[in-house]
């Protein structure tokens, strides 16, 4: 202790007197309060009575006395005024003094600060977990990009195998395209496939040393359950593997594909077919429509402009009905002249705003001279290609042409 | 009238004097505001046919810096650990004090407040080492001072305990 003349330790007792507005408590050895002064009021402490027990009127008092250890310190306590106050306990010969001092400035100035630092640290901490949210979040994000990105190799590499088998199909399906012919008929042909794999399908060959057989499919869809189905019907045709069927007449024939591609045991597809057979002798075509459009007719040479002019015929789609019948139509072709046969994707084209190609644009095209080598059929598929604007035509694109 | 005391301890902002506010008053604020030392409230209760008086000691949570007090607990008849089910830290502050005041006053009963359970879908504590500490013989409860979810009940539980 500081070895102060009396004076001046009462000046100091004074002056802490006068800032920490002092108010004190004495319990006994039994617990009762004893005494009580100083600015009690200050700290709501009133109506306190001596002789009770102590804890029963000042509630903190529960529990702490006897001292465990003297002097205590209680720092900060909130008193019932409101007031804040460092609260000391002394063991002076058998009770126990409470001295209250009060501290509420520096209390006020200390929560001030605290508050600051809890606040700063509570945000912290939230932004710390954020942060581990969104590392977990990446994690899991780059997990799965790399899982997807496995996937789409696989994908790939599936998807590279199946357009390599539908390349190598595409390859097979045009290799068994008869080639055209020169002598003693002449045909032509272009087959533009709207997928790897059409619907369309075509041939011609000659039945017997007279008769020539010419036809064309066009199963319904695209893609390679049509093009399997068209390149069956096909090779029937060709290989004229339809029993006790004249082939050389067309609506016997067409009655006897009916039957044999009924849709219920063909995938659900039914298909047009158009078939006609030319007699050479006498120039008569005889032919035969399973919902096919009508073949073009186109009189005169091709060096000037000829007459077009559709060769009628009906006949419902093959593949739909087996009770289908279908009627013969017979024309004398006369000569020279060009016989066109055709799918309707070489018309049915649709421009970009909507509207579609016309047959009369194909009889014009397929009418109009021909000059210089050139072909009308090229000049058809880049009618149907200016008309329908980029990219791949919606359709399968098939046309024969026979020339007299 | 049967008198007990008992502390609520946890660490900084896990809602300690929101449980007080909700289960004396019934009032609660989202407002933060810190407690510096210590705050003494009385709240009557009835415990079987007998009226019993707590002395609510509401102590500054504990942080980095300062440690709680445990000689504050002189006297303690049992206390609440508060811990905040969206702080992962408040838990491990809880087992350090637990560890302390244990040492200090021996062992008294207290139960382990998941407190903010209003908030339970942004809970990060650890579910397994909530079960290790009840396997130890922990009594958690899952209380929220914001919708009033089992404080009293909690309250009056350990009321009961204390009363036996």
């Amino acid at each position: 202790m500081l070895d102060l003349p009396a004076r001046i330790s009462d000046s100091l007792l004074m002056l802490l007197h006068a800032q920490r507005v002092l108010a004190h408590l004495v319990v006994d050895d039994a617990q009762n309060l004893v005494q009580a002064g100083g600015h009690l009021d200050h700290y709501g402490l009133t109506g306190l009575q001596s002789g009770g027990l102590a804890s029963d009127q000042i509630p903190f008092l529960e529990g702490l006395l006897p001292l465990v250890e003297t002097p205590f310190l209680i720092r900060s306590m909130e008193m019932p005024s409101g007031r804040v106050a460092d609260v000391h306990f002394f063991a002076d010969d058998g009770t126990v003094w409470i001295l209250l001092l009060d501290v509420t400035a520096e209390y006020e100035e200390a929560r001030l600060v605290q508050q600051k630092a809890y606040d700063m640290t509570l945000l912290s901490q939230r932004e710390a977990r954020l942060i581990a949210q969104l590392e977990a979040a990446n994690q899991e994000l780059t997990l799965a990009h790399r899982e997807l990105a496995a996937s789409r190799e696989a994908l790939q590499v599936t998807h590279d195998r199946l357009q390599d088998e539908l390349r190598e199909a595409e390859r097979y399906v045009r290799a068994i395209l008869p080639p055209p012919l020169a002598e003693p008929l002449a045909v032509d042909w272009r087959f533009v496939p709207s997928t790897e794999l059409g619907g369309d399908s075509f041939g011609y060959h000659w039945v017997d040393d007279e008769h020539f057989a010419l036809y064309l499919i066009d199963v319904c869809g695209h893609g390679v359950g049509s093009a399997l189905l068209s390149v069956a019907v096909a090779d029937t045709l060709r290989s004229e593997a339809l029993q006790r069927t004249d082939f050389r007449s067309p609506a016997a024939v067409l009655t006897a594909l009916n039957q044999a591609y009924q849709m219920e045991r063909h995938g659900e597809l039914f298909s047009t077919v158009w078939y006609g057979v030319y007699h050479r002798a006498t120039g008569e075509l005889r032919y035969a429509s399973a919902g096919h459009p009508p073949a073009l007719l186109v009189s005169g040479p091709c060096e000037a402009a000829g007459e077009g002019r559709p060769l009628p015929a009906n006949g419902p789609c093959i593949g739909i009905s087996p009770a289908a019948r279908y009627q013969e139509e017979r024309c004398r072709l006369p000569s020279p002249a060009r016989l066109y046969v055709f799918s309707d994707g070489t018309y049915e084209v649709g421009r970009p705003d909507g509207s579609m190609l016309e047959f009369s644009a194909l009889a014009e095209a397929l009418s109009r001279p021909v000059a210089g080598g050139a072909s009308e059929l090229d000049r058809l598929l880049e009618c149907a290609r200016d008309a329908h604007g980029p990219g791949v035509l919606e359709d399968d694109f098939t046309i024969l042409k026979m020339t007299l | 009238m049967l008198q007990k005391k008992i502390c609520l301890l946890g660490a900084f902002g896990v809602g300690k004097t929101s449980l007080v506010r909700r289960f004396v008053d019934t009032i609660f604020s989202d407002a933060y505001l810190t407690t510096v030392g210590v705050k003494i409230d009385k709240k009557l209760l009835t415990v079987g046919s007998e009226q019993m008086a707590l002395i609510l000691w509401d102590i500054a949570g504990e942080d980095d810096i300062a440690a709680v007090r445990v000689s504050y607990l002189r006297g303690a008849a049992g206390y609440l650990l508060v811990i905040d089910g969206t702080r992962p830290e408040t838990l491990d502050t809880a087992v350090s004090i637990q560890g302390r005041v244990d040492a200090e006053i021996g062992s008294v009963p207290f139960v382990a407040l998941l407190n903010k359970a209003d908030l339970e879908e942004d809970w990060t504590i650890s579910m397994e080492r909530i079960a290790q500490l009840e396997a130890a013989g922990w009594q958690f409860r899952r209380t929220s001072a914001k919708t009033g979810a089992a404080v009293e009940e909690t309250f009056q539980e350990l009321a009961a305990l204390l009363a036996r």
